[in-house]
């Protein structure tokens, strides 16, 4: 039925936004192996429960408008309520400041020390000392604002 | 009309980390996300477990057998079903069942439309619809004697099936498809 057929792609699109959500976050820069083993199990497993026995060109369609309409939805619903944008995204976390390390946010995170400073070598920073704030973003990505090389008016303007 | 492009204030309205970074981090928020966290995971196991017991079918709870008080006809089902996915249920027929060498067996028009019967193995001489039921005559020699319905369900939901040997009592029960 063509309205199951809708709904099966609704539910598998935002089923699995919400297990992404739950996963975690991790520095798309530093996807392991493993990581890139559970984005494509998950499309996979999930694609076969969506199409079923449908394989025709129609339910293909209809089911790639339903998941870009569910998708431009989310993005209204993000940019219209602070609250949704959080609830889907998340909150930027700190991961060091102040010369020490948010320690609940980098478990939580599933990150480790080394994964900062991996992240910092490649901006050039020796140590620990050269990083003035590590952040993990929502969109995944673990930035690094150096101690010296930056002055705080300079960081403001990259913002 | 002149071309003239829509422009609003800049407004520093990102929370600033000892007010030098504009992060934005709402670790209130986020402290709440991982007490939600906390609770999901072990939800998410007691489906897993659920799942692998046959809580939703292809399982140990879904199994369910059902027999007349006289024997002659007795079923192996399962109780819960996935839609779209193969199942089998097992007739096994008694001596009661079998009368001048055939067996006569009535099945309601559930088996066929919403759980999806595809094929039956041994195929009867004879079909017969009509009453809302199917009529199978199978032609047999003496107990045991087993007939395999191959179900393929379409439809979620419950839905209620009889199956019935000539001059035996019905056998009512449900079986539960989850999508």
């Amino acid at each position: 039925m063509a309205l199951f057929t809708v709904l099966r792609a609704a539910f598998g699109y935002l089923f699995l936004v919400f297990l992404t959500r739950i996963v975690g976050r991790r520095p798309g820069k530093q996807l392991t192996p493993f990581e890139f083993v559970l984005v494509f199990y998950l499309g996979g497993l999930t694609l076969t429960g969506m199409v079923g026995t449908e394989m025709s060109l129609t339910n293909a369609v209809c089911q790639i408008f339903t998941i870009a309409l569910c998708h431009y939805v989310l993005s209204v619903l993000r940019l219209r309520f602070p609250a949704f944008q959080k609830v889907l995204c998340g909150s930027p976390l700190l991961l060091m400041s102040n010369g020490r390390w948010r320690s609940k946010s980098l478990s939580q995170a599933l990150l480790q020390d080394d994964d900062v400073m991996d992240m910092a070598r490649e901006q050039g920073i020796r140590d620990l000392s050269g990083i003035r704030v590590a952040v993990l973003e929502t969109f995944g990505q673990l930035n690094i604002i150096p101690a010296q090389k930056n002055p705080p008016t300079d960081v403001k303007g990259e913002g | 009309m002149p071309n003239i492009p829509f422009e609003t204030p800049v407004e520093d309205s990102v929370p600033k980390v000892a007010d030098e970074v504009a992060v934005g981090e709402d670790l209130d928020f986020q402290r709440k996300w991982w007490r939600f966290e906390k609770i999901i995971w072990p939800i998410l196991v007691l489906i897993i477990v659920a799942d692998v017991v046959g809580l939703f079918g292809r399982g140990w709870l879904a199994k369910a057998k059902a027999a007349t008080p006289d024997n002659a006809l007795s079923l192996d089902y399962e109780r819960i079903e996935r839609a779209s996915t193969p199942s089998i249920m097992t007739l096994h027929f008694g001596e009661p069942a079998i009368h001048n060498g055939r067996i006569v067996l009535h099945v309601s028009d559930s088996i066929v439309k919403p759980l999806g019967a595809q094929r039956i193995s041994p195929q009867p001489a004879l079909s017969v619809v009509g009453n809302n039921e199917i009529t199978y005559v199978i032609p047999a020699t003496q107990s045991p004697a087993s007939l395999q319905i191959e179900m393929d369900p379409s439809f979620p939901g419950l839905h209620p099936f009889r199956v019935q040997v000539e001059g035996s009592t019905p056998i009512d029960r449900n079986i539960f498809v989850v999508p």
